[in-house]
């Protein structure tokens, strides 16, 4: 038979069957949608971040690091002809109104800022946009700044009036209303305010212990190629000393650590997305079965007429192929459409300006899933029809011959690989694909066993009592081979996953938002001067603060860790972790241990002849050393060597002042220290002591914990909106097969309609006992979803988090009756036509 | 060409036994058949319903195989072919016109009829059938679909089907058993006429002594055995 014909036969043969295929379109469509959404959206924000590279870095190449940029690398860069260099000092502090005090007693009010200073020359490439226009050189001196809106309004103030950063006052030039090299997704403790370096230095802030992050902008010459920043990079990575603690980034990367963070965003939501694709191929698995139930008859006849079984088996492949191509093509436009609408509804997470359009690639890679899983899942049904025989065309009661069970084995293996592929594209790397199969599999299993437990319950279950509807609805769901499995344990799946990630979520805010434990401290500060500690403490005193708690502290950078050079760790490392190697450390001095550290090895300060460290267990594990091991440390360019003499545990829930090192009494004396204090005070008084500091320690900064948590409880409530409007994806996929499977019964229903219109049953009667039916296929999905949605994310909470659990009993309930709702509502749509049957039509034709 | 002179055997049924698992013993369906049909020959089985006739008609096309005996189509014997090579010599040798009509339903009139010719990959298919649907009178009809057609338009349409692709054996299994008589008859007579037109060898299974009359040979069946053959 030539290809023509066969195409004009596969063709003719999906005629008449439009119905059902629309459901097995839908269910691939669904899933196909999310994949694209996710593909989609992450391709264009990589896009959006690679094309904006050069104004995300606000330069060709940035140096940065925790210490002042050293000369020799300043001196690299002017010897690079052509290039221009500005430098970018970024710190934490708190800045306040003075004017606002004048003729009170009360200061005047105060904000947490992040304060940048920058030469002229900032920025490169992007543009600094402010309010008035101008220049940084026109705008920034030594005694003008420029603030983000939002903080003239918390201060209290406006263009032209004065804030005192540190020890200086400042006059406002204007408001800064974007920048090009500030994310606006990253966290940030504070508004933004923009100095010249003049000013930073007038302030008296910088060497004072404070956290500065110390960056060089490198502009090459114009008409540079890639070619002339790598070597650019190169001449300046050479001319570094201590390159393990100093960062060389240029455009050509691309923002290399917030695209690796959203790599991982995006294969997490991949995986998500491809969830709701897998659960639509039940779907495709239940239509392609049903669709050949429908048509044995037609394939006897084809096998009568001389067609041969592969010949057969090709034909519905084909049609399979296609309709999934259709479904799936219907999908990733779809997908397309909700990635262009996302960064509308999401914009707090989308870190760059972001033009989504088509995103052909993720349409193809989405089209290429959808086919893959329409095969995976249709490949075991539509194999029976190689096992239709002929001789059905005499004797219709011939059933199709069961397939052979090394086959069937084989296809559930296929079937079982394929999933793990799939996940493992999704998340490329294959242990996550078979990660995320495995949990899926066992996940579907528990599933299936325990619908298959109640269903079995219920169709034992005595019906002498209850209404007709009831009676009759418990004994549709329990009728073996009513296929309502499939559905109960897709919608379930659907349940575990929205209701289990909304579980996780909410346990994680609830967690960063609930009150502080009674003993916590509810405000630090930090960079407090030796001399200046009895001032603050006579401050924290006057505003009730209790419980006042206060340790000195020594800054250090490690060398060594158990004889090895961090530089040679750091090599080793890579970017994982690294910040372990390379932070500046808090090096404290205790005589005994704050009651919620414990020894779990080692003994403190036990070795008499050497200096000592205690280190924190989970640090130790990080750093690779344990008791016995020596750690170097550079405190201010002396060197100087401890012995780990003890690893100890602390409980960090507690938020109480707590180290990773602990040194022993004495070591430290003679190193330069600044001293860092928590205490506790009413919510109420927060501002005002912050005020009070930044009026008599301008460079005390104060951290308040209540603040800082909310701010990530935000950042985490969008996430989990993300999360669960994909998750939307999966339930979605679960209604349309539970319609599917009510529309493949259609001609059964169709007869049961009939048969109680003429038994005396009125439409309204019919309709309710099917609704009843659906009901209780709801109640079973969302019941055993909804448990496993606890499980899920009680077992994420306690040993993912390590947060404590809690029921949350309104949750379940919404959960449960939102799925029988949908199963309802679904379920009669998919029946309208059932329903308007008329008895005679159907008795009639008879079987 | 020696397969069309006539005379010679066609079909040969050789010891020809059938039973089938049913209640925990075997049912004897056939026994000890002895049958040839030689070619250009028109055969009537006749019998009560039970007594074997189409398990006859489905050993003869391949689309059962016996329990004991052999089956031989031109001299191949076929009861120990492979699915696929049963499908290729039924797609070449074998038509078939059953009792409830079994068109495709999803496939036009014209569709139906030109799908064995498709299947054969030679001449032109459409040609065919419209030839046929022009010998069957349903030439303006050759659009619709089975649904849309009578029992005894859908019977007609059946027989240009079975004849399209010119097999050399015709089954026919109660081809009026659904059909009123009038309507019966006018497929019976057309289709006698299109056997002696395409000199096709036919095999009818019938209950009706009247449609037996027409054939060159009754074949009687009881209880799975031949009772007694009757000659024209």
């Amino acid at each position: 038979m030539k290809i023509l014909s066969w195409l004009a036969l596969a063709a003719r043969e999906t005629r008449g069957s439009s119905g059902r295929l629309v459901f097995f379109a839908a269910c691939l469509s669904v899933g196909v949608a999310a994949v694209v959404a996710v593909a989609g959206l992450s391709n264009a924000v990589d896009r959006a971040i690679q094309a904006q590279a050069r104004e995300l870095l606000a330069a060709d190449l940035a140096v940065e690091s925790r210490r002042p940029i050293p000369g020799q690398v300043l001196t690299a860069i002017d010897g690079i002809a052509g290039s221009r260099r500005a430098g970018v000092l970024e710190l934490p502090s708190v800045v306040s109104n003075p004017a606002a005090s004048q003729g009170t007693d009360a200061p005047g009010p105060s904000l947490l800022c992040e304060l940048k200073a920058v030469e002229p020359g900032y920025p490169f490439y992007g543009s600094l946009e402010t309010d008035p226009e101008g220049t940084i050189e026109q705008l920034l001196d030594r005694d003008r700044l420029l603030v983000a809106p939002e903080a003239l309004t918390r201060l209290g103030t406006a263009v032209g009036g004065s804030l005192r950063v540190g020890d200086a006052d400042f006059t406002i030039a204007g408001v800064i209303t974007a920048e090009p090299d500030r994310l606006a997704v990253s966290f940030t403790l504070g508004p933004r305010v923009l100095l010249s370096q003049e000013g930073l230095e007038r302030t008296g802030l910088v060497g004072m212990g404070s956290r500065v992050r110390h960056r060089v902008l490198v502009r090459l010459a114009d008409g540079s190629t890639t070619d002339d920043v790598a070597l650019a990079r190169s001449v300046i990575g050479t001319a570094i000393p201590d390159p393990e603690f100093v960062d060389v980034e240029s455009y050509v990367e691309a923002q290399p650590s917030l695209r690796t963070g959203l790599g991982r965003v995006e294969r997490f939501l991949g995986l998500v997305a491809l969830l709701s694709l897998l659960i639509g191929g039940i779907g495709v698995a239940q239509a392609v079965r049903a669709w050949l139930a429908g048509r044995l008859d037609a394939i006897a006849v084809l096998r009568a007429i001389g067609v041969r079984p592969h010949e057969v088996f090709v034909l519905y492949l084909g049609q399979t192929v296609v309709l999934a191509l259709v479904g799936s093509a219907a999908g990733a436009v779809a997908g397309a459409l909700a990635a262009q609408a996302v960064p509308g509804l999401l914009s707090g997470l989308i870190p760059v300006q972001v033009e989504v359009g088509w995103q052909p690639a993720a349409m193809l890679r989405g089209i290429g899933l959808g086919v893959g899983v329409a095969l995976l899942f249709g490949l075991r049904p539509l194999f029976d029809v190689v096992r239709v025989p002929p001789v059905r065309v005499l004797r219709r009661d011939v059933d199709p011959l069961p397939v052979r069970r090394g086959i069937a084995a084989a296809m559930w293996a296929v079937l079982l690989i394929g999933i793990g592929a799939t996940a493992a594209v999704q998340s490329g790397s294959v242990l996550r694909g078979a990660q995320f199969a495995a949990g899926l599999i066992g996940a579907t299993a528990a599933l299936v066993l325990g619908a298959w437990v109640v269903i079995r319950a219920v169709g034992r279950t005595p019906r002498e009592t209850g209404s007709v509807a009831l009676r009759h609805g418990l004994a549709a769901l329990g009728r073996p081979g009513s296929g309502t499995l499939g559905a109960v344990v897709a919608l379930g799946l659907g349940v575990v996953t929205v209701l289990g990630m909304y579980l996780i979520e909410d346990r994680l805010s609830a967690q960063l938002d609930a009150e502080l434990p009674d003993e916590a401290p509810s405000a630090f500060l930090i960079d407090i001067q030796p001399d200046q500690w009895p001032g603050v403490r006579a401050v924290l005193e006057e505003a009730d603060a209790e419980d006042v708690d206060s340790v000195e502290v020594v800054a250090g950078r490690l060398r060594s860790v158990a004889g090895v050079p961090v530089a040679d760790l750091v090599q080793e490392r890579g970017r994982d972790r690294r910040w372990v190697l390379t932070r500046e450390q808090r090096l404290s001095t205790m005589e005994s241990l704050p009651e919620d550290n414990v020894i779990v090895d080692g003994a403190l300060w036990s070795y008499p002849d050497r200096p000592e460290v205690s280190v924190e267990q989970e640090y130790a594990a990080d750093l690779g050393v344990g008791v016995g091991d020596s750690l170097v440390f550079d405190i201010q360019g002396v060197p100087l060597e401890l012995l780990v003499t003890s690893i100890r545990t602390v409980d960090w829930t507690r938020f109480t002042i707590n180290f990773f090192l602990v040194v022993e009494p004495g070591v430290l004396d003679e190193a330069p220290r600044t001293r860092i204090a928590a205490t506790r005070i009413p919510e109420a008084s927060e501002s005002t002591l912050q005020d009070r500091l930044a009026a008599s320690f301008p460079n005390v900064t104060m951290l308040r914990l209540r603040q800082l948590l909310d701010k990530v409880v935000g950042i985490l409530l969008q996430v989990g909106l993300a999360v669960r409007m994909l998750g939307a994806f999966t339930v979605l996929a679960g209604i349309a097969i539970l319609a599917g499977a009510i529309s493949a019964g259609a001609v059964r229903r169709g007869r049961a309609v009939a048969l109680y219109k003429t038994l005396g049953m009125t439409r309204a009667q019919v309709a309710a006992v099917f609704a009843v039916e659906y009901a209780l296929v709801g109640l079973v999905a969302g019941g055993i979803g909804t448990v496993g949605g606890i499980v899920l994310s009680w077992a994420v909470t306690r040993f993912g988090f390590e947060i404590a659990w809690a029921w949350t009993p309104a949750a379940y309930l919404v959960a449960l009756i939102s799925t029988v709702a949908l199963s309802v509502v679904a379920g009669l749509s998919a029946s309208v036509r059932a329903l308007a049957v008329r008895p005679l039509a159907i008795l009639r034709q008879g079987d | 060409m020696s397969k069309k002179e006539p005379g010679n055997v066609l079909l040969s049924l050789r010891g020809i036994g059938r039973s089938l698992p049913s209640g925990g013993r075997m049912l004897t369906i056939l026994d000890d058949i002895e049958l040839d049909v030689r070619r250009g020959e028109f055969v009537a089985v006749l019998g009560p319903s039970g007594s074997g006739k189409s398990t006859l008609l489905a050993l003869m096309a391949g689309l059962d195989r016996p329990s004991t005996g052999m089956v031989l189509l031109e001299g191949e014997r076929i009861d120990q072919l492979s699915e696929d090579r049963l499908a290729v010599l039924r797609r070449h040798k074998v038509g078939f016109v059953f009792q409830s009509f079994q068109l495709l339903g999803n496939l036009t009139a014209r569709e139906n009829v030109q799908l064995p010719v498709e299947l054969l990959g030679v001449g032109d298919a459409r040609g065919r059938a419209d030839e046929l649907l022009a010998a069957v009178g349903l030439s303006a009809r050759g659009h619709h679909y089975p649904s849309q057609l009578s029992g005894g338009e859908q019977q007609r349409v059946a027989l240009a089907r079975a004849f399209a692709p010119r097999p050399a054996l015709l089954l026919a299994d109660e081809p009026t058993g659904n059909l009123d008589g009038a309507t019966g008859r006018r497929v019976l007579d057309l289709l006698v006429a299109l056997r002696a037109e395409e000199g096709s060898t036919l095999v009818l299974v019938t209950h009706d002594p009247a449609v037996a009359e027409l054939a060159d040979r009754r074949i009687h069946l009881r209880d799975g055995r031949i009772e007694r053959e009757e000659t024209a």
